[in-house]
């Protein structure tokens, strides 16, 4: 007897059927590429070789950290024996006239951040001290670099560095045959008759080799992170943790990207020697050459001055502005006229105030803001000289990498130059002050034969260098994590396109 | 062992005619030319700079005088500064060395020394990080590279090929047919080298003198170590891929993390807290005289210099000669110090030299920036000559100084010219000895592997 089916009803059940078989499909897949992880998996840890070369880079990771971690607490702690030395002579004054404190001047130090025992990033290159006295902006000075011979440009021996160069060197070891040793054995079309899509290897092989580095390389960044800045600041703040697996993540993506690749070059390579080749001058390029280049472009780019240029164009620019010297100088002649008014007297001597350093303010004012102009653009030229390799990161993504990880450890660029800004303020707030106890303790006349109580510099505030804060950080590495996003979406659809590819099946 | 002419110049097309040498030549050449224009850069702008330093003296010392005039020398000399320079040698845009790194014009004032000899450069931090991409560079980690790609599959390939076993059938003399592969690739790699050597001595200008020739003793030495390597890890007789694998590890080891270890290690057995120290002291030393009484001030100058004695320092007012004494006793406290900082300089290169011994691509950097006179020890020197000129500057003002003198009526300039370093030719025998030791211990151990791995091998099976 024939019953009729109502239309949707059939279309239930094919649909039903679809869906189940797809679900079926699906989980097939998703069998066959746990299953190629698996076996990816099993098989590196049962040859010798990448544990012997895991070994190694253990030891010398372990080695980094432990030295770094010594280093940046030595170094910080005599930073802090030079600063204390420092702060007591300032503080042990005699009464002195305000303008000779002024002179006297004060040391700043830079300590290093709490992760930079992780990343030294521009840390050497830096200078380490800066002398602040009224009238001079001086820049820091004493940077490591200086005091070393070239061995430092070998390239310094960090955690950071393990990770950044090393580790994918151990990527392109433990992986550059995945594929190709497949095509060259026959397995790989065994595999292909099965039910497995060439994707579902390649994603397999992928997964497998990423289960491996993130188990073996991420524990031990996590722990050392943790530990290394639990024993320099002593406390684990909210901020250092979010950076800590900030830090984390990104090396995890960085090092998916690397496998990525990898499995990519294996997969359209014709023999595992062809692969390995152009794996390790894909290395060369991405860590050495595309990095040096990138440097030099951007500098040819963008040409900054030298330091005498430097010092030229801000010295002409505060002759242009006024003389405090001369006496018919329009600047300060049109000051003085406008004091005399203010305070409604005809000469200097009976002004309630010390018109002398009132007159020494007004030219701390104008060559500190003449300075803090040519500064901010010698700055911006570094900035632009450096969005070189950090658009570049890009085309490569160990400069993005390198760019956040320097970001979130504190030892950029930003980190740097946020240093030399605050002690500039800090030097002219000081003078500042300094010059507004000349202008109401010092009498006009005879002025150099007296003395104040050196009360009124005890009193001023120290310095301490406040940190850019975990969000500048991450603004500044926005660039980089876009950059390592992208990479991680353009390597996905390159492995589509090759997989689909017929070409690279045998 | 006699090598067949024929058999040479088969292999010699072979070799040639294969990508792998077309694609390295070509690639390092440009990577040559790359770097020419970079190093060529870096200095002349440098020396740009430093030719400009005369008219900026003069014009600052003019304006300097001008200001000054009605007053007397000691107020004035507070304020000029004294440049000095320190040209590059027509070798450093081969090897830029620490050039980047330290300042090579400073000028210093006539106050206490210490604390203006280490005033940094203006350098983009990243670009000192990130290192030059200088003619020593491609020589010394990119030369290697191709070596290493020339020679990793010498025979190897042969043997994974099967062309190895037709070829001991033969009976030939195997000896001499692994000598002439060898020889042609060592032919090659040597003919590459001084091809892009050539380039660089045109496009650099290098004068055809003696340290020319040194550089080109160090870098041929330095190419015969990474061959004789090569040699070293074929005669293993393994794999290709083996052999690849082991040679790239063995330059990331000598180029990248044996330095980085001697890095540490030097830093942290010589540490250099002086330099602040110095600092430190020189500030206390002089700002304390302010307020102690003049007489024991003047004491420490007259001992150095008895002949200002005979001036009258009034004991309650301020005055210039008291002010440069002040500033001079604040440089001899701080003396030791900085004494100590130098000699812990010198420390530092002395057992990073001797850390050389033991890699011979730190030698071989090391000689190539002695010869261009671009590591630490020139820049001591060009440290030295500052406290020189300093101390002649200073000299030449103290009689002015303390006599009084109105500014206008003295000459400004008149003080003993700065004289620039000149080149020195540096001894570079110990860094050749260590890469010649090793091109001879490895050249040795090869020889031993080829004849038990290939030559004195029985085929028992063809027997």
């Amino acid at each position: 007897m024939y019953i009729a089916t109502p239309l949707h009803v059939h279309t239930f059940y094919v649909n039903a059927g679809a869906t189940a078989l797809q679900l079926i499909n699906f989980y097939m897949h998703f069998r066959f590429i746990t299953l190629v992880a698996r076996q990816e998996w099993a098989s590196i840890f049962r040859s010798k070789v990448p544990l012997a070369l895991f070994t190694v880079l253990f030891v010398v990771a372990l080695l980094a950290t432990f030295t770094g971690w010594q280093y940046v607490s030595k170094f910080n702690h005599q930073q802090k024996a030079a600063h204390q030395e420092v702060h007591d002579q300032w503080m042990s004054q005699p009464n002195r006239h305000p303008h000779r404190v002024a002179h006297y001047g004060y040391m700043v130090f830079r300590e290093k951040s709490p992760l930079s025992f992780f990343d030294f990033g521009l840390d050497s290159y830096v200078g380490n001290s800066v002398f602040l006295e009224a009238h001079r902006q001086n820049t820091v000075n004493m940077s490591e670099a200086g005091f070393s011979n070239g061995m430092l440009r070998f390239g310094e021996l960090s955690m950071a560095m393990v990770l950044q160069l090393l580790v994918p060197l151990f990527i392109i070891f433990i992986g550059f045959q995945t594929v190709a040793s497949l095509k060259l054995n026959g397995v790989l079309k065994l595999l292909l008759c099965q039910s497995a899509s060439y994707l579902d290897i390649l994603i397999g092989k992928i997964t497998g080799l990423t289960a491996v580095v993130w188990a073996l390389f991420l524990p031990l960044l996590l722990v050392s992170l943790l530990a290394g800045n639990l024993l320099i600041t002593g406390d684990m703040s909210a901020e250092a943790l979010l950076r800590v697996l900030l830090l984390t993540i990104l090396y995890a993506i960085y090092f998916l990207i690397i496998t990525m690749l990898v499995v990519i070059v294996s997969a359209i390579s014709k023999s595992a020697k062809n692969a390995l080749m152009v794996l390790v001058l894909v290395w060369m390029l991405f860590f050495i050459v595309i990095p040096k280049s990138a440097q030099t472009l951007g500098s040819s780019l963008h040409r900054a001055p030298d330091k005498i240029a430097f010092e030229q164009a801000i010295e002409e620019d505060v002759s242009k502005q006024g003389d405090s010297h001369n006496p018919d100088d329009p600047h300060f002649a049109s000051l003085k006229a406008n004091t005399l008014k203010k305070y409604n007297v005809d000469s200097i001597s009976q002004l309630p105030v010390n018109y002398g350093a009132l007159v020494m303010q007004e030219g701390e004012n104008i060559s500190s803001g003449i300075f803090n102009k040519h500064f901010d653009r010698l700055v911006d030229i570094y900035k632009a000289q450096n969005s070189v390799s950090s658009i570049l990161g890009f085309a490569d993504p160990y400069l993005a990498i390198r760019n956040i990880s320097m970001n979130l450890s504190g030892t950029d660029f930003d980190s740097f130059t946020a240093f030399q800004k605050q002690t500039e303020k800090y030097r002219f707030e000081k003078t500042k002050k300094l010059n507004e106890i000349h202008l109401t303790q010092i009498k006009y006349q005879n002025d150099s034969k007296q003395k104040v109580s050196a009360k009124n510099w005890q009193q001023q505030p120290d310095f301490s260098f406040q940190p850019l804060a975990f969000s500048e950080n991450l603004a500044a590495g926005t660039l980089g994590m876009a950059a390592l996003i992208l990479w991680v979406f353009a390597s996905l659809g390159v492995l589509i396109f090759v997989s689909s590819k017929r070409a690279y099946q045998i | 062992m006699k090598i067949h002419r024929k058999v040479l110049l088969l292999e010699i097309k072979n070799f040639l005619l294969g990508k792998t040498v077309l694609i390295g030549a070509i690639s390092l050449l440009l990577f040559g030319l790359y770097s020419f224009y970079h190093g060529n850069q870096v200095i002349s702008q440098q020396q740009q700079t430093i030719t400009t330093v005369q008219s900026v003296q003069r014009h600052h010392l003019q304006e300097i005088v001008e200001h000054g005039t009605g007053k007397a020398v000691g107020t004035t000399a507070y304020y000029p500064f004294f440049y000095t320079t320190n040209p590059a040698s027509p070798w450093a845009k081969f090897s830029i060395g620490q050039r980047d790194v330290n300042p090579f014009t400073l000028k210093v004032k006539m106050l206490a020394i210490e604390g203006q000899l280490y005033d940094s450069e203006l350098t983009n931090p990243l670009t000192l990080l990130v290192g030059n991409l200088d003619a020593s560079f491609v020589f010394i980690f990119l030369f290697p590279l191709l070596i290493i790609a020339f020679t990793y599959n010498v025979l190897s390939e042969e043997q994974e090929s099967g062309v190895w076993k037709i070829v001991r059938t033969t009976g030939n003399n195997m000896g001499a047919a692994i000598a002439g592969k060898l020889l042609v690739r060592l032919a090659i790699i040597l003919a590459v080298t001084l091809l892009v050597f050539a380039a660089a001595i045109i496009s650099l200008r290098l004068p055809l003198s003696m340290p020319t020739f040194e550089l080109l003793t160090v870098v041929i030495l330095y190419m015969l170590f990474w061959f004789t390597v090569s040699l070293l890890v074929i005669a293993l007789g393994r794999s290709s891929s083996f052999n690849a694998t082991t040679l790239v590890c063995i330059w990331i080891f000598l180029a990248i993390l044996f330095p980085g270890i001697a890095n540490i290690t030097v830093n942290n057995s010589i540490r250099v807290p002086e330099a602040a120290e110095t600092a430190i002291r020189q500030r206390e030393g002089y700002h304390a005289k302010w307020d102690e009484p003049k007489k024991p001030t003047m004491e420490k100058f007259y001992a150095v210099y008895p002949q200002y004695r005979k001036y009258p320092i009034p004991d309650d007012k301020y005055s210039p000669g008291w002010y440069y004494a002040m500033q001079f006793s604040g440089d001899l406290e701080s003396a030791n110090s900085s004494k100590k900082l130098f000699d812990k300089l010198m420390q530092r290169q002395t057992l990073s030299e001797q850390i050389a011994g033991f890699n011979p691509v730190i030698a071989a950097q090391q000689s190539l920036n002695k010869i261009a006179n671009t590591d630490l020890t020139s820049h001591i020197r060009y440290l030295q000559s500052v406290k020189a000129h300093h101390r002649q500057v200073r000299e030449y003002f103290y009689p002015f100084i303390f006599e009084e003198t109105p500014t206008e009526s003295i000459d400004w300039g008149g003080y003993p010219a700065y004289h620039p370093n000149q080149y020195v030719d540096e001894p570079i025998f110990r860094g050749v000895m260590a890469i010649l030791i090793w091109v001879i211990g490895s050249l040795g151990a090869a020889l031993m592997l080829f004849n038990r791995n290939f030559i004195k091998i029985k085929d028992i099976q063809n027997a």
